[in-house]
């Protein structure tokens, strides 16, 4: 037991103290459960009302996932694009820069009126999301070339598609799995915020709702699943992360 | 030729090519009317009529970043100092940082709208969104002093304050500048973030008023001023960063 649980306190306790103090300051300020419930409140109410929550969060995750693959290849294809063209790669350094200095979520509302408040929107704006952080790794990736390897390919007279399927495209892997690491937060993130915004449907429209009916414990069910997701994908990214450099790095 | 290789001409013309195609969608209505032309987004950020409107929301919002990239800066120094101290935090405060970095900002703000006054909850997303990046970037400033240099200090019997003071600290700031600069985009995010879910002022309500209510140059020239905003402060965060690198490097 003993062995088990050292370990998990030592990797945990940030977030387990979090959940501590929440807990403590709801009963030690002597609060309302109504105003603020406890996290053992809100995972009651998950627990019991999973018919409502699941259909949610399927949509939501659906959204994201749609939205993350399809943000995804577009990424990747505009970035062999450039990297096929130096001047398409210089023309496109502003949209890099953008990425990196401009918080791209309040794009959200402008791409919800521009695509109108239909189902597909929540996904085109994901897609659209998830399509930086591709774009800007995968078009530096595809530059990162182990140092000699490009005038090896140049001298043995390979041609340009060997050269992106044998060297630049295993190069960019490692860049590749950030780039999947953070547009799998953008995604879920993008595809929350649409759905919030627009009062359509998922978890980020059920969170909307639960806020206007004063249902705290609704409220923060939403935030406590789309936390635990997000941890959960966030761990996994890390994995494939790991493995994608000591494969490929 | 040569002058049409440069990459800063290149990004200009870029820029030129983004701004012409979006003045010539809008103009031809090809974006739809949701689709405004540049020319009349900027017109209407020209207008000394609405300065006061854009002056007004532009402050709430920017005091909102500044307040939260202050404490978000504060908290992952103090952060890094205590896992530089004690090793055996380390673990838990990375997945505690990374925990609150993965959780989308959406999911945080039902907690911290009941816990605190509505009008601070976009101060604390964009503390907490600066509070990773800053504590990610000093934790591995914080490692960056040479061995020998490590060695030296324990030899001389320096106290850990001071190795800290005259040693670790001179030693992190490149990389803590660093972190500092990819901070700004976070910060005016968490601002933004924080004013959709129901601040009284800022340039996030702008943003959804014009959404909600189809004040359609509105919305574009908010959305652009943010984007304008955090370009300018990242650019100054940048000089700040090269300074700093010249000096302690």
């Amino acid at each position: 037991m003993d062995r088990l649980l050292r370990p998990f306190i030592r990797d945990w306790w940030g977030i387990l103290l979090l959940l501590l103090a929440w807990q403590a300051w709801v009963v030690l300020s002597g609060l309302n459960a109504i105003v603020m419930p406890r996290p053992l409140d809100v995972v009651a109410d998950i627990a019991t009302n999973l018919p409502v929550y699941l259909p949610a969060l399927g949509i939501s995750l659906a959204a994201a996932a749609f939205g993350l693959v399809g943000g995804f290849m577009l990424g990747l294809g505009l970035g062999i694009l450039t990297w096929a063209s130096t001047i398409a790669a210089g023309m496109l350094t502003p949209v890099t820069v953008l990425f990196s200095s401009v918080p791209v979520v309040t794009l959200i509302p402008i791409l919800a009126r521009l695509f109108g408040y239909g189902p597909g929107t929540v996904v085109a704006i994901t897609v659209i999301i998830s399509f930086f952080p591709a774009f800007v790794f995968s078009s530096a990736g595809l530059r990162a070339l182990p140092p000699g390897s490009a005038d090896l390919f140049r001298v043995l007279g390979a041609s340009r598609w060997r050269v992106l399927t044998s060297l630049a495209l295993p190069a960019a892997m490692p860049n590749l799995a950030v780039a999947l690491r953070i547009g799998a937060a953008h995604a879920l993130l993008a595809a929350m915020v649409a759905e919030y915004l627009m009062g359509s449907s998922g978890l980020g429209a059920m969170f909307a709702a639960a806020k206007s009916e004063l249902n705290t414990e609704r409220a923060l069910g939403a935030s406590l699943i789309v936390a635990a997701i997000s941890l959960t994908l966030y761990l996994l990214s890390l994995r494939v992360e790991h493995w994608a450099r000591a494969r490929y790095g | 030729m040569r002058l049409a290789r440069d990459p800063r001409v290149l990004g200009v013309l870029g820029t030129l090519v983004l701004c012409l195609a979006w003045e010539g969608i809008g103009a031809s209505g090809l974006g739809g009317f949701t689709w405004p032309p540049l020319s009349r987004v900027l017109a209407m950020l020209a207008d000394p009529d609405r300065w006061d409107l854009f002056g007004r929301a532009a402050g709430s919002t920017l005091a909102s970043a500044v307040v939260g990239y202050i404490f978000g800066t504060l908290a992952g120094v103090a952060l890094a100092m205590l896992t530089h101290f004690l090793p055996r935090l380390a673990p838990g405060a990375d997945r505690l940082a990374a925990g609150m970095h993965a959780i989308p900002t959406v999911a945080l703000a039902p907690v911290f709208l009941i816990l605190l006054p509505a009008d601070s909850t976009p101060p604390t997303l964009a503390g907490i969104g600066v509070a990773f990046l800053v504590y990610v970037a000093a934790a591995a400033g914080l490692r960056a002093a040479s061995a020998a240099h490590r060695d030296l200090f324990q030899v001389l019997g320096a106290h850990p304050s001071a190795r800290l003071l005259r040693l670790d600290l001179p030693a992190g700031l490149p990389s803590i500048a660093t972190g500092l600069r990819l901070a700004v985009p976070a910060a005016l995010i968490g601002a933004v973030i924080g004013e959709w879910f129901g601040a009284p002022r800022g340039l996030g309500v702008l943003i959804v008023n014009g959404m909600q209510n189809f004040q359609i140059v509105l919305l574009w020239s908010a959305v652009l001023l943010v984007a304008l905003i955090s370009l300018t402060a990242y650019l100054i965060a940048g000089a700040i960063e090269r300074a700093v690198h010249a000096r302690f490097r």
